[in-house]
């Protein structure tokens, strides 16, 4: 993975246990709130990003790819895999604009006539697939690949669809995981919406007033038992439960009382098989805008009732990275897991007066983790939770 | 890649007369201008005038073919929404980018940016008829429908009633443009009609929304039964050969078996050796190119999908759209759909009419 709070998983972990947020303002995008709306921006220029990656630094390779294929290439080492043909592997890739972070500062030049140039090559960037087809082809995955986007859930949703993929023995093997840059566009459209706080974002707090665009990108490997065991590979943990549902409310706003927030955090927790009280940590969507944290915290308070569990934003840490926050926070719950760790819901001060209950600020070490639900929320009332647990054979 | 699952309902909305009954009866719509506009029906039969105004040109044609749809299944609000969309509403996406620099990133109206999301039209339908269940979009070219149609088969396996499972793409002046940049399109302008007797480079540009309503066992209204799917992603010449004999070899069928093969063919010269391949693969089955009647675009799978369940269900082939159809047998039990996207995502679908004998 790659966020603006480090470059690697190991680099992540690091910044979320000295409690160090990647917030601050743009070096890259071209916008007018340049010094007025901070962003969690990956701290690398996207030339940087391509010597990284080891690809020629070029039009084709846009910050939206470059950044998934990072991810990828450690997501690939991580899991040990050397020879992708060795087993048939999906990538469900997931992205809300595509290429847009390049593309955008082009598109008036590509629909010029009177223009020609090197920009020409951005055209097969403009959509979501451009990016996955580029990381799948320098990767060298070749089987089923595809793209989902459903907004602000779309790499939970991913993750998802992976598992069933695996669940139904299509294949045995998925990648999956999701890939946002910082744009222009997408600043707009949020601060359109009046949704962009020009304070570092202050989730499940009284005064909080929006939320902060981050970048990133995040893949998990997920693989069948029966292949784990052929392979002897180290599992991290299990995805046992997962839910997508629907608010059927409004096309950018949750319900006030979280009916959809609910009823993916209910389903998601029974596919698992786990109790409510096994549940010792929820990594919220808690975007800090005023009313997902309302809406999340309410459908938190009917499903636990009066024993909530320790539960926190990441979003201070990374900002909002869209497409890529359920991968990123999926990871994020995976190293709770291994690390029995609690991260901090950094900028918190005041109790929300519609909730009873507050997040953890601090970070707690040594405790027991073992199921943690992540959930991500999205425009068009699109609502996933993720259960992830201790991996118990 | 999965089980069998039925079509128990479907519309569609495309350059032809599609969302009109009787298609059989419906003359051929041909364009000269390689631009395959949509034949928009009238919206306000299924959207309130006050909701027409606020939304954009594909959220219309995408709910309304999904209303239609549940229409004609009558089986009621379904369990998932699954979609899939190349390009999601370009005349939003464009129109934000354009406010954007024209008021320089200030007061910006949201609705555009909104819009643009590729899973508006998801929102859109889940709000207006209450489905608060599965709900999904994919945005991968040639790929988009048919991961959409995969999810589907996965959730009915999964023991859900029934999916609206639809695809929609719309094409501006301004991105015809932009894809006229990298020869996508024909230089010089052809008759829609006569797409197949111009082999040149590029193809014409096309759009459409098309929905079915898809259920895991037959009744007696179904339309036909998917039988079979696979997606190859960039396939070489001996993989794309090999790939549709393991196809038809899972599903225990020799090329004999196939009756009809609708074929993606758009007389474009630098991707017609695919067609030519499936050509030497299946040469005695009779075949019906599609492109003419729709254009190219990403989703146009679910065109061939929801054309070869009509043909199945009424045994004969609309012939007003196919003059040069020739030797279609009598009987028609099972199509092959076989498409590919610039050559880069290729896709089979296997169709079988209902009362199919097993082989």
């Amino acid at each position: 993975m790659i966020t603006a709070i480090g470059d690697t998983v190991a680099a992540n972990f690091v910044s979320l246990r000295q409690q160090q947020s990647g917030l601050g303002f743009t070096r890259y995008i071209d916008t007018i709130y340049k010094e007025v709306l901070p962003v969690a921006e990956v701290k690398h220029s996207t030339e940087e990003l391509s010597t990284m990656a080891g690809v020629p630094s070029s039009p084709e390779y846009t910050r939206t790819t470059l950044l998934g294929l990072l991810a990828m290439q450690e997501a690939l080492q991580q899991a040990g895999i050397k020879d992708l043909q060795q087993e048939p592997t999906g990538f469900i890739n997931a992205s809300t604009v595509g290429g847009m972070c390049d593309t955008e500062k082009v598109y008036f030049d590509i629909t010029d006539p009177e223009k020609e140039g090197d920009f020409l090559k951005y055209i097969d960037t403009l959509d979501c697939a451009d990016c996955t087809q580029r990381i799948a082809d320098t990767v060298g995955l070749t089987e089923y690949i595809t793209t989902v986007s459903t907004a602000c859930s779309s790499s939970a949703n991913a993750l998802m669809y992976g598992a069933r993929l695996i669940k139904q023995g299509v294949l045995r093997r998925v990648i999956c995981g999701g890939t946002e840059a910082l744009t222009r566009f997408t600043l707009n459209g949020f601060n359109s919406l009046k949704n962009v706080d020009k304070r570092p974002c202050r989730p499940f707090d009284q005064q909080r007033n929006g939320l902060n665009l981050g970048e990133g990108a995040a893949y998990l490997v997920l693989e069948s038992e029966s292949l784990v065991r052929e392979n002897n590979s180290v599992i991290l943990a299990e995805l046992s439960g997962y839910c997508n549902s629907n608010e059927a409310f409004h096309p950018t706003a949750p319900s006030p009382e979280g009916d959809g927030a609910y009823e993916a955090m209910k389903n998601a927790l029974a596919m698992s098989g786990r109790s409510m009280a096994d549940v010792q940590y929820v990594n919220v969507h808690g975007t800090a805008t005023l009313n997902n944290d309302v809406s999340e915290g309410k459908a938190l308070e009917r499903l636990f009732g009066t024993q909530v569990p320790p539960f926190s934003s990441t979003k201070p840490f990374t900002g909002h990275t869209l497409a890529a926050a359920g991968a990123i926070e999926a990871i994020y719950a995976v190293l709770a897991i291994q690390h029995q760790v609690i991260f901090p819901n950094l900028n918190y001060s005041e109790k929300m007066e519609e909730l009873s209950i507050a997040p953890e600020t601090r970070l707690l070490e040594q405790v027991p983790v073992n199921t943690v639900i992540s959930n991500s929320f999205g425009f068009g009332g699109n609502n996933a939770s993720l259960v992830i647990s201790k991996y118990e054979g | 890649m999965k089980g069998k699952c039925y079509i128990q309902g479907l519309a569609a909305i495309t350059p032809q007369h599609t969302f009109e009954e009787n298609l059989f009866s419906q003359p051929l719509v041909s364009t000269n201008t390689n631009v395959f506009a949509v034949t928009e029906p009238d919206y306000k039969t299924f959207i309130p005038a006050n909701s027409l105004r606020r939304i954009s040109r594909l959220l219309k044609m995408g709910l309304t073919a999904a209303l239609k749809c549940m229409q004609d299944s009558s089986l009621g609000v379904p369990e998932a929404i699954v979609t899939g969309t190349g390009k999601g509403s370009l005349q939003d996406t464009e129109r934000f980018l354009k406010d954007i620099r024209q008021y320089e990133e200030r007061a910006l109206n949201p609705t555009p940016f909104i819009q643009s999301t590729y899973n508006a039209v998801n929102g859109m339908i889940a709000v207006q008829q209450q489905v608060t269940t599965y709900n999904n979009t994919f945005v991968h070219r040639g790929f988009s429908f048919e991961s959409a149609l995969l999810d589907s088969m996965l959730l009915l396996e999964e023991g859900i009633s029934h999916t609206l499972t639809g695809a929609f793409d719309e094409i501006s002046a301004e991105h015809f443009y932009i894809k006229s940049r990298i020869g996508h399109w024909k230089k010089e302008m052809v008759n829609s009609a006569e797409l197949y007797n111009h082999l040149s480079p590029g193809t014409i540009s096309g759009e459409g929304a098309v929905f079915f309503t898809l259920t895991a066992a037959p009744t007696p209204k179904s339309y036909a039964r998917i039988a079979g799917l696979k997606m190859l992603y960039k396939p070489s010449p001996a993989a794309l050969t090999t790939g549709l004999a393991s196809f038809l070899g899972r599903h225990g069928l020799a090329a004999k078996d196939i009756d009809l093969v609708i074929t993606g063919r758009n007389g474009d010269n630098n991707f017609e050796h695919y067609y030519r391949q499936l050509d030497l693969a299946l040469p005695q089955v009779s075949q019906l190119p599609f492109k003419h009647l729709c254009g190219e675009y990403e989703t146009a799978g679910a065109f061939a999908l929801w054309l070869g369940a009509q043909i199945l269900k009424a045994q004969q082939v609309p012939q007003q759209w196919f003059p040069m159809a020739s030797q279609i047998p009598a009987t028609l039990n099972r199509i092959l759909i076989y498409n590919h996207f610039f050559g880069e995502q290729h896709t089979f679908i296997l169709l079988e009419r209902i009362a199919a004998p097993v082989v």
